[in-house]
């Protein structure tokens, strides 16, 4: 555990360590109480690094959206990959946290709690509930049957029809209720599959992917393809609502950029193949 | 080494012990051969290697300009220099043979009985069977598509047949005995890009597909019976021992009274967790009116898993190898993951082979060395080794220029073989050589005829 807190804390600026700490200690209540009573006492290193994610997860003005961690993000910050997988595969079986595919890329994956969710799909639900009164009662539906027993990150059109038959009739509007709302998207490659989504989202991906390249190209232009960690943080992307800390964390995890320890302190490297 | 060798004979250290040593140290010392070259008589990428099963002394090599070539590997041809044994190919078969391919020929194997026999397979959509020592075509089968990849088993007694995956969805078993196509698999929705027979039985044939599924085949049977699902995983190695009997009792429940079409059986809706039985049903309904239900044809139920659409990886599945005991199977895939599956329990391991860029468009070929736990991957332009079981990158090799697209460790002598599309066949051997050890060892004053400067007087 002193491991995880010190590479994360590498990551962070001088001034946040006690920020960080602070935050830390409130968001330990939350998931002791969502893990139940046989796990409370032990923390496994994932759980540890994505409550300090979430806790430093930017905030973006003109969306309110909850904090969301990337798979590459988690991959960055814990040493051994192979125990990140599985801890996130039993926490996913707790329903502690639900694991999203995301449009951008070949393997991005968002990570997200469940009380997140269940907050980001409420203030979904009742932008919709403003325009029209009727069909409603199919999100009530979705978080009780769906949520509760899809851990997956996609689902087929008949395992859906079937699932939220349990609360009622189900037909096609019902379907295009979910999808209007943000929770599922069509799969581009199969028509009868569906992936579970988080609702307006769609402008912090967008910003996701241009903040990426830009700091790819940023490091690029420079003579060695390579910059101190310490300056390199304090720059502030022009395309990107979320913050350099953010797209440092994901681009090293998915093995875009090298961190290299020197004796001037930490350098963000270009990886080269 | 020589103080290992007295431990063995006086019973200190086990012999198994003694070789699992040895050749660890030998694997951790691996870099590119500064003693052996390959002289590769390609005009065009390497695509395929691989060295006979039988002897271990013969590499064949496929490459993009149609050519294939022999080379004996432990017999060198002429020394350059007095130290770099440079092996030539045996011979050359190109375009300009009267039955060469006609285009890029993308996988070469060795009969796998003895080396009288070597296969080929094609963008010319044809897999032609060659004589060696007459250097002939003795059989010739036409494929619907461009051929990406061909099998044969190791182990198989009972019959002698060439899986072949081509751009078609279909994969053929072409038999040589006959002459002709035995079977027929169909159930993968795109081309099929890697195929690999199981090491431990001569009938289950497990491919790979553009779609991202990997499918186990039983030839005995029709249809396949088991797709890998990315999703379902297991912690560890091997499934846990409790979650595994209960399950089995259900689904050979709901096997056996689903006998003519899936939408009969009723199979519950709840999501089953970890370590489940063969047939998996995605698809069932209850008697509401659901639009867009299943079609009401009834099916056979080997054909029951082309409903099937779980996906093993998000992209392609570009390669595939299963490990020596036959518990085990790696597969590389163009969304630049690597999984490794448990065979029996048809679960993801969930291990992680850390961030590696794999090429998209073409099939790799993967090497495993189970006993070493060690995994090797083309990965873009340089060769990655991973521990198996904990996806920790032991090494890499960086020495081609351009894209490596296959790799093949010889367990003999611990060498790696990779080509890429540089044209070129790297040698990758220990840097300790066990003769000079050994020589130096007895005569101690004399040096090694290179060392000496051969410039001054």
């Amino acid at each position: 555990m002193a491991e995880t807190s010190r590479l994360a804390g590498t990551k962070r600026g001088r001034g946040d360590e006690e920020i960080g700490a602070d935050s830390n200690s409130n968001a330990d209540s939350d998931p002791r109480q969502a893990l139940g009573l046989e796990n409370n006492l032990t923390f496994s290193d994932t759980l540890v690094a994505l409550q300090m994610m979430r806790s430093q997860f930017p905030s973006v003005e003109k969306v309110t959206i909850q904090p969301f961690i990337l798979q590459s993000q988690l991959y960055s910050s814990v040493k051994d990959r192979t125990q990140v997988d599985r801890d996130l595969e039993s926490l996913k079986k707790e329903k502690v946290l639900r694991v999203f595919k995301l449009s951008t890329g070949q393997d991005d994956h968002a990570i997200m709690f469940m009380e997140d969710y269940l907050k980001q799909m409420a203030s979904s639900v009742k932008r919709f509930e403003k325009e029209k009164q009727h069909d409603l009662e199919v999100f009530e539906w979705f978080k009780t049957y769906v949520m509760e027993s899809k851990l997956d990150v996609c689902i087929a059109h008949q395992e859906l029809c079937s699932l939220l038959s349990h609360g009622g009739e189900v037909t096609d509007r019902h379907v295009t209720l979910l999808i209007s709302a943000g929770l599922l998207t069509r799969q581009l490659i199969d028509p009868n599959m569906y992936w579970f989504a988080i609702p307006n989202i769609g402008s912090i991906l967008k910003g996701l992917s241009q903040g990426r390249k830009e700091l790819l190209s940023l490091l690029n232009r420079r003579k060695y393809k390579e910059m101190p960690l310490a300056p390199l943080e304090k720059k502030r992307l022009r395309l990107s609502p979320l913050d350099m800390r953010f797209h440092l964390r994901d681009l090293i995890g998915s093995g875009h950029l090298k961190s290299l320890q020197t004796p001037a302190g930490i350098i963000v490297r270009v990886a080269k193949d | 080494m020589w103080k290992e060798v007295r431990d063995r004979e006086t019973g200190t250290l086990l012999p198994l012990s003694l070789v699992r040593r040895l050749r660890s140290r030998r694997l951790a010392a691996l870099q590119l051969s500064n003693r052996k070259e390959i002289v590769s008589p390609h005009h065009g990428a390497v695509n395929s290697l691989q060295v006979d099963l039988t002897e271990g002394r013969y590499l064949l090599s496929g490459a993009s300009d149609g050519s294939a070539a022999v080379y004996d590997i432990q017999h060198t041809t002429d020394y350059d220099g007095g130290l770099i044994a440079k092996h030539k190919n045996l011979f050359v078969v190109d375009k300009q043979h009267n039955h060469g391919h006609k285009f890029a020929i993308s996988t070469a194997i060795w009969y796998p009985i003895d080396t009288g026999l070597f296969i080929t397979g094609s963008f010319d959509h044809h897999v032609k069977v060659w004589d060696t020592n007459m250097i002939q075509v003795v059989m010739d089968f036409k494929m619907p598509g461009k051929v990406y990849g061909t099998a044969m088993s190791s182990i198989a007694t009972a019959h002698m047949l060439i899986a072949t995956g081509s751009a078609d969805v279909q994969v053929r078993l072409c038999d040589i005995a006959s002459g002709a196509f035995t079977h027929t698999l169909s159930g993968h929705r795109d081309g099929v890009m890697s195929l690999e027979w199981s090491t431990s039985s001569e009938w289950i044939l497990m491919t790979g597909g553009c779609d991202g599924a990997i499918r186990f085949w039983d030839i005995r049977r029709a249809g396949c019976f088991c797709v890998l699902d990315q999703s379902r995983s297991q912690l560890g190695r091997r499934p846990p021992f409790s979650q595994g009997t209960p399950k089995r009792d259900f689904i050979a429940s709901t096997v056996s009274t689903g006998k003519s079409s899936f939408e009969k059986t009723p199979v519950s809706q709840k999501r089953m967790p970890v370590g489940n039985g063969k047939k998996q049903l995605t698809t069932s309904r209850k008697n509401q009116n659901v639009s867009g239900g299943p079609s009401t044809q009834r099916l056979h139920p080997g054909m029951s898993s082309s409903h099937n659409r779980a996906t093993a990886h998000y992209g392609a599945v570009t390669g595939l190898r299963a490990t020596s005991d036959g518990m085990y199977l790696l597969s590389s895939g163009s969304d630049s993951r690597l999984r490794l599956w448990d065979i029996e329990s048809g679960c993801n391991t969930l291990v992680n082979f850390e961030a590696m860029r794999l090429q998209t468009s073409k099939a790799i070929q993967l090497a495993a060395f189970q006993d070493s736990s060690l995994v090797f991957v083309p990965s873009m332009a340089s060769v990655k080794a991973y521990d198996m079981w904990s996806g920790t990158n032991l090494g890499t090799f960086r020495g081609h220029y351009e894209l490596v697209n296959c790799c093949y460790f010889n367990l003999q002598d611990q060498e790696l073989y990779t080509g890429s599309n540089d044209r070129q066949i790297l040698v990758w051997s220990p840097s300790i050589p066990a003769v000079t050890v050994m020589e130096e060892d007895d005569k101690k004053g004399q040096t090694l005829s290179t060392d000496r400067d051969n410039w001054s007087d």
